[in-house]
């Protein structure tokens, strides 16, 4: 599936970001040293107010914007070797506004134009576009012409055109904007199976309600710094961090800090984990 | 798209406080003048006035480069081949096969490249130093239709929005291993192709939402317009505007009713 990166001892590594800063043309400085390891199936979501350089780092990983200064290592291999196109086939990248990205006639060849990109034969292709259309559930879309699709749906081509290149890492700016509660529902499902198919997770994100539900590591972004990293329970626990960095937690995390002097524990993200600390029956938590 | 540069320039000089009614007809009959002259003096006396108007107009120098870069390379290309192409008069300098070169030649060549040069920096002096709203405001006042001059200022106000866009575009494209520089032709045009359509819907997309927030916001209620900042022409905007048609006029009357030679 994926090659192996060879000559590395952490053959489980994916990503390890160097120190690295960057700053764009006219001097603003939106990454002011980063360090990163990120390891295989690993689910990421990176938080953070706006301009706080979410999305900036993401760029980095994937070789569309390169560093000023450190380095990026995909694969075991120097990003800075590769071109975007040769990541690409490492690192997908789902942008946030679905319309920079689909052009085609029908859902079926957007979702071909990727692999067709990285000169897969006809039946690969055609297999991982299989793949990625049933995976994100858009059978029934397969010959719809997807510009035409509301705006739930279009997120998720834009997804499954990224799936289809069988990237190791699978990063998704902001996939939830604009999207209703059954949307965000049924998206989260989608993205819960990519990760337990084995791909690498990174979400961009400043919904805390859907890291609450999804992450597994939370890596806390303000000025262009990492000043949290942690589990998603340690996030949660420091609603100061959170708090300074722009974030709200979600009502059930709040309220677990007002109940903290009744014993409850500070770390609380979902509302079953809630239940499960104030019913003993249910057998203690997690 | 990238490297988009709004050629106005801030400050506050004489070029700058004109009324930009007078600035735009003064740059139309200079523009005339340019091509009434048919001597290389005269045109280069003319192209220094330009020049220096530009300076006073306080045109920064990387601003006056960048509008320059292509007029030069225009010019260049002139000098070097109109001779080749227009081998009259005597004496010959040089001739072989069908290559014939003349003196003559080679000085209409340079007049041309020179009158283009004028052409071009006339209306920089204009872009430097009106700002996009006053030259709307202006052609308005001119007599083009309100509906038109709003296409315009909002076109112009939108470029810079939609250079990022298509970046933007660009680069989710690249993440999906598409090459720009790579490939065949056929390949490459296919690949425009993936950059073209986003463009074009989403520049739909911004065009409709625009048009919506432009009527919630009672666009065209009234059929007579009122403005807020009205232009109104002082005693030096008409001191300008004498100059400015003197500067058309005398030499159009030495060249057609005195049939002196210009």
């Amino acid at each position: 599936m994926i090659p192996r990166p060879s000559g590395r001892a952490d053959e489980d590594c994916i990503i390890v970001a160097h120190d690295i800063k960057f700053a764009y043309e006219g001097g603003i400085e939106a990454l002011k040293g980063v360090n990163l390891r990120i390891t295989r199936g690993e689910f990421i979501a990176i938080v953070g107010g706006n301009g706080s350089g979410k999305t900036t780092l993401a760029k980095n990983l994937n070789g569309l914007l390169r560093p000023t200064s450190g380095s990026v290592d995909i694969a075991g291999r120097h990003a800075s070797k590769l071109t975007v196109a040769e990541i690409a086939r490492f690192v997908g990248y789902a942008f946030q506004n679905p319309d920079h990205q689909l052009f085609s006639g029908t859902v079926e060849e957007e979702v071909r134009f990727g692999p067709k990109n990285l000169g897969a034969t006809d039946a690969e292709v055609a297999r991982q576009a299989e793949h990625a259309i049933s995976l994100m559930g858009l059978g029934e879309f397969r010959a719809a012409q997807p510009l035409s699709l509301p705006l739930g749906v279009r997120r998720k081509v834009s997804i499954a055109s990224v799936i289809a290149m069988n990237p190791q890492v699978i990063l998704l700016d902001e996939p939830t904007t604009g999207l209703d509660a059954g949307e965000i529902v049924d998206l989260m499902g989608c993205i819960r199976a990519l990760n337990e198919e084995g791909h690498t997770l990174i979400l961009i994100t400043h919904d805390m309600r859907l890291v609450a539900q999804l992450a597994k590591r939370v890596l806390v972004m303000a000025s262009g710094r990492i000043v949290l990293d942690s589990d998603r329970e340690g996030a949660f626990a420091d609603l100061e961090i959170l708090r300074s960095s722009k974030l709200e937690p979600p009502p059930v995390t709040l309220l677990a800090h007002r109940l903290s002097e009744y014993g409850i524990p500070r770390d609380v993200a979902t509302p079953e984990q809630l239940v499960d600390c104030i019913v003993p029956a249910r057998g203690g938590r997690r | 798209m990238t490297g988009f540069v709004d050629l106005y320039t801030e400050s506050n000089t004489f070029l700058h406080r004109m009324d930009p009614r007078v600035k735009i007809l003064a740059v139309l009959f200079l523009s005339v003048l340019a091509l009434m002259i048919g001597n290389l003096e005269y045109l280069l006396i003319l192209l220094v006035a330009i020049l220096l108007m530009l300076v006073l107009g306080r045109a920064t120098l990387a601003k006056t480069y960048f509008a320059m870069k292509l007029v030069l390379r225009v010019m260049i290309l002139i000098v070097v081949l109109w001779p080749f192409f227009n081998p009259v008069g005597s004496p010959v300098l040089f001739e072989y096969w069908i290559i014939k070169i003349t003196e003559p030649g080679i000085v209409t060549g340079i007049e041309v490249a020179v009158r283009i040069a004028c052409l071009a920096s006339v209306w920089y002096i204009l872009m430097f130093t009106t700002t996009q709203r006053d030259l709307v405001r202006a052609l308005v006042k001119l007599g083009l239709r309100f509906d038109y001059g709003l296409t315009l200022s909002i076109s112009l106000r939108f470029l810079p929005t939609f250079g990022s866009m298509v970046d933007s575009i660009r680069d989710a494209q690249r993440a999906r291993g598409m090459e720009f520089d790579r490939g065949s032709l056929v390949r490459r045009s296919k690949n425009y192709v993936a950059v073209l359509v986003p463009t074009v819907v989403s520049a739909l997309r911004t065009a409709d939402t625009i048009s919506l927030a432009l009527q919630s916001r009672a666009y065209g209620a009234r059929k007579d317009r009122t403005y807020l900042r009205a232009l109104r022409m002082r005693p030096t905007d008409y001191v300008a505007l004498t100059i400015a048609v003197l500067a058309v006029a005398l030499p159009a009357v030495a060249k057609y009713v005195l049939q002196i030679e210009l």
